[in-house]
């Protein structure tokens, strides 16, 4: 109920999102670009605060992608420029801000598909006016279920019902829950206690697992939501372990209370207990933010372990010597996502015989995408705009550092 | 039951920091009758200045024995030193000149101190959670199936302390007389010779100090830190304070208490998401039955 941005003056907000715009329109990161036809891709990610460890790396794999597409010659001089904007306020991912990016992207021309949102929640926001506007968005990382299937998907496409402009080359929470019930079953684990942060992604993975780990035969002791901004997790705690339960499963992100609730099992005695969670608390920010209490956690990540992937090597390659780091968990997602989109803009100048397609031509050819060759296998979309090839990985911390464990590939 | 008695330790426990930070929305509010917005910001900037000590310290882990005790007690007295002159810098600053501007002025400046400040920490520190060294071995004392954990103890004993020794300083000494004669009537308390500029920068001093003192425990308790803390709990003290009777030291103690074990014992026996909705309604209510709060007494010469 009380909320971060949620500040006694409401024109504070407005002047803190203002702000925000301002910040990171002159932060955007341009590519530089010839006097030729100029197309622009849209990036909307956190890049600021806690965020900023997933939205960072995840931003890298589009400049990567844009930029090897700029190396080669194209029809007309064609050169894609990219550009950047955060959605994070105040360090945390928000909704209002991702929704004020994208009609930022939509007022200019030039900017004919973006990547992005990280979270789901800020996809929410977003896919109605990408859906107005016919603007193709390609989410590298949203998990929720709701986002492209079933009524809450046709919800959110208000003004064109039977259109859709939202794609993912991610898999979904039905599958992420799923299989972290099947993980945590694995591990022997049968007494789960369950606590979310109640936001679109976080709420909808826990529920998954809820219902998946009761048929697999596990049993569920309790399902508790917390607040934003809550910081005292001692009480909440108690009640946990006076359940008994062997394992925590967290849905959430680490921003929204992952590494606080981790951190603090340590003072009610649940030093031990295993601690289990989606793709949310798989940044850095986890094992630094819960230092040794890291230790005992395991995590699911709705994308492959790019060094573990033959196809991937080469991406991997130019990512490291291109900026010096190791790919974050998103990066080769986005650096499909970035490709899946260039692609569609490349086919349709040949279709128009060197004319600059329009967002609704990028659309469709992003729709109609099949076998693209990525460094997450060959990728398509389905009806819903949802993935045809769903890699899911497996990760437990060790010595506070991730291990892999294993990746399955649900198409198989 | 034991569930009971720990959940009553955890509420006690987080009730101490709420009554540190409302002993200091209570004094300004007492004296000058504003709401110090500003305060809750204070109390996350003596967390920061207290990492900043131990960090200067080059203290990194736990400690124990002597060292534990010469540096929680230096930390502890320069980041109430550090808050104390924030709080009268913030006076001098965005009060002093409205002290008879029209209420909603002095309100407005508040909200600004406390963007201002939350702004600056993020500057320092950067917007995401800082960890905070966990100076305070973890010994925990166990009765039963309860434990109690040392800094648990500490947050309890400093609360109380704080409020007794206040509560004697106001009562038992010249300085303290004055304060009470400046909230009674500023006008008739100056003609008496009192000096108002330096008796409302002293309550500035002394409430923000504490807020120092409540950051150091939150630090050392939580073992983290974010910039923003000190909105929530800043609203929270601030009910804590009203509950309590707001201008009274022991309302705003019982208040903290209260608050911190209605939350405990709503995640307990109800849920965790229905906590804040419970301290709120008992607010409401209290405030239909009690206008001025549980200790509070209604002052005909007061608005």
């Amino acid at each position: 109920m009380i909320s971060r941005q949620r500040r006694p003056a409401a024109f504070a907000g407005a002047l803190a999102a203002a702000l925000g715009i301002v910040l990171s329109s002159t932060l955007a990161v341009q590519v530089p670009a010839s006097a030729a036809t100029v197309v622009k891709i849209g990036v909307d990610l956190p890049v600021s605060g806690a965020d900023a460890t997933n939205g960072i790396p995840t931003r890298n794999g589009v400049i990567l992608a844009v930029e090897q597409a700029n190396a080669k010659p194209m029809p007309g001089g064609l050169k894609f420029e990219v550009s950047s904007l955060d959605d994070a306020v105040q360090g945390v991912h928000d909704p209002a801000q991702g929704a004020q990016n994208v009609k930022t992207f939509i007022a200019d021309a030039a900017v004919l598909g973006m990547v992005g949102p990280f979270n789901s929640n800020v996809a929410k926001a977003e896919i109605p006016l990408t859906n107005d506007a016919g603007l193709v968005q390609i989410s590298p990382s949203n998990t929720n279920t709701g986002l492209t299937k079933g009524d809450d998907a046709k919800k959110l496409r208000t003004s064109h019902p039977d259109v859709n402009t939202y794609f993912r080359v991610c898999t979904t929470d039905d599958r992420q829950g799923a299989a972290g019930a099947t993980f945590a079953r694995k591990l022997n684990l049968k007494k789960a206690f369950i606590i979310d942060d109640n936001e679109t992604y976080g709420k909808g993975l826990a529920d998954v697992f809820e219902s998946e780990f009761k048929k697999q035969g596990g049993s569920v002791l309790g399902h508790e939501h917390i607040t934003k901004g809550q910081q005292d997790f001692k009480a909440l705690l108690t009640k946990v372990h006076s359940a008994n339960p062997d394992m925590i499963f967290f849905g959430g992100t680490t921003a929204s209370g992952g590494g606080l609730v981790r951190k603090q099992m340590a003072d009610v005695g649940m030093r031990d207990i295993k601690y289990v969670g989606g793709d949310g608390i798989s940044d850095e920010e986890f094992t630094k933010e819960t230092g040794d209490m890291a230790n005992n956690s395991y995590y699911t990540v709705a994308a492959p372990e790019t060094s573990k992937l033959p196809s991937a090597k080469a991406f991997v390659a130019a990512y490291k010597k291109r900026f010096n780091a190791n790919p974050g968990p998103y990066s080769a997602n986005s650096y499909a996502a970035a490709q899946v989109i260039i692609g569609a803009v490349l086919k349709g100048v040949k279709d128009g015989n060197g004319k600059t397609p329009t967002r609704l031509e990028v659309r469709q050819n992003v729709a109609s995408t099949q076998n693209l060759d990525t460094p997450i296998g060959k990728i398509g979309f389905d009806r819903n705009g949802d993935t045809t090839a769903p890699i899911l990985s497996f990760y437990s911390i060790k010595n506070g550092k991730p291990q892999f464990v294993n990746q399955i590939n649900l198409k198989d | 039951m034991d569930v009971f008695l720990q959940q009553l330790i955890n509420g006690l426990s987080l009730g101490g920091i709420y009554a540190l930070i409302a002993l200091g929305y209570t004094m300004v509010y007492g004296i000058i009758e504003l709401i110090n917005f500003a305060h809750g910001d204070v109390y996350t900037l003596g967390t920061f200045f207290s990492l900043a000590v131990l960090t200067l310290l080059g203290v990194s882990g736990e400690l124990h024995g002597w060292p534990l005790i010469w540096i929680s007690l230096v930390t502890i007295i320069l980041a109430m030193l550090l808050c104390g002159l924030t709080g009268v810098l913030i006076e001098r600053l965005a009060y002093r000149r409205l002290r008879n501007a029209p209420r909603l002025a002095p309100l407005i400046t508040a909200i600004g101190m406390s963007f201002i400040l939350e702004n600056i920490m993020q500057y320092w520190k950067g917007p995401s959670p800082i960890p905070f060294p966990q100076v305070f071995p973890n010994p925990s004392f166990h009765a039963g199936r309860i434990d109690i954990a040392a800094k648990q103890i500490l947050v309890v004993m400093l609360a109380v302390v704080m409020m007794v020794a206040l509560q004697l300083f106001i009562y038992n000494t010249k300085l303290g007389k004055a304060m009470r004669a400046t909230a009674q009537d500023r006008d008739a308390a100056q003609l008496m010779g009192i000096n108002i500029n330096t008796t409302i920068a002293l309550t500035f001093l002394i409430g923000s100090a504490l807020a120092g003192a409540a950051g150091f425990v939150s630090g050392v308790y939580y073992g983290s830190t974010w910039f923003l803390n000190g909105f929530s709990a800043g609203l929270k003290a601030f009910t804590a304070a009203v509950l309590g009777g707001i201008g009274n030291l022991a309302g705003a103690m019982l208040g903290g208490f209260m608050i911190g074990l209605i939350e405990a014992m709503t995640t307990q026996f109800i849920s965790d998401q229905w906590s804040n909705v419970v301290v709120f309604v008992v607010l409401v209510l209290v405030l239909i039955f009690r206008p001025s709060g549980l200790l509070g007494e209604s002052l005909p010469n007061k608005v």
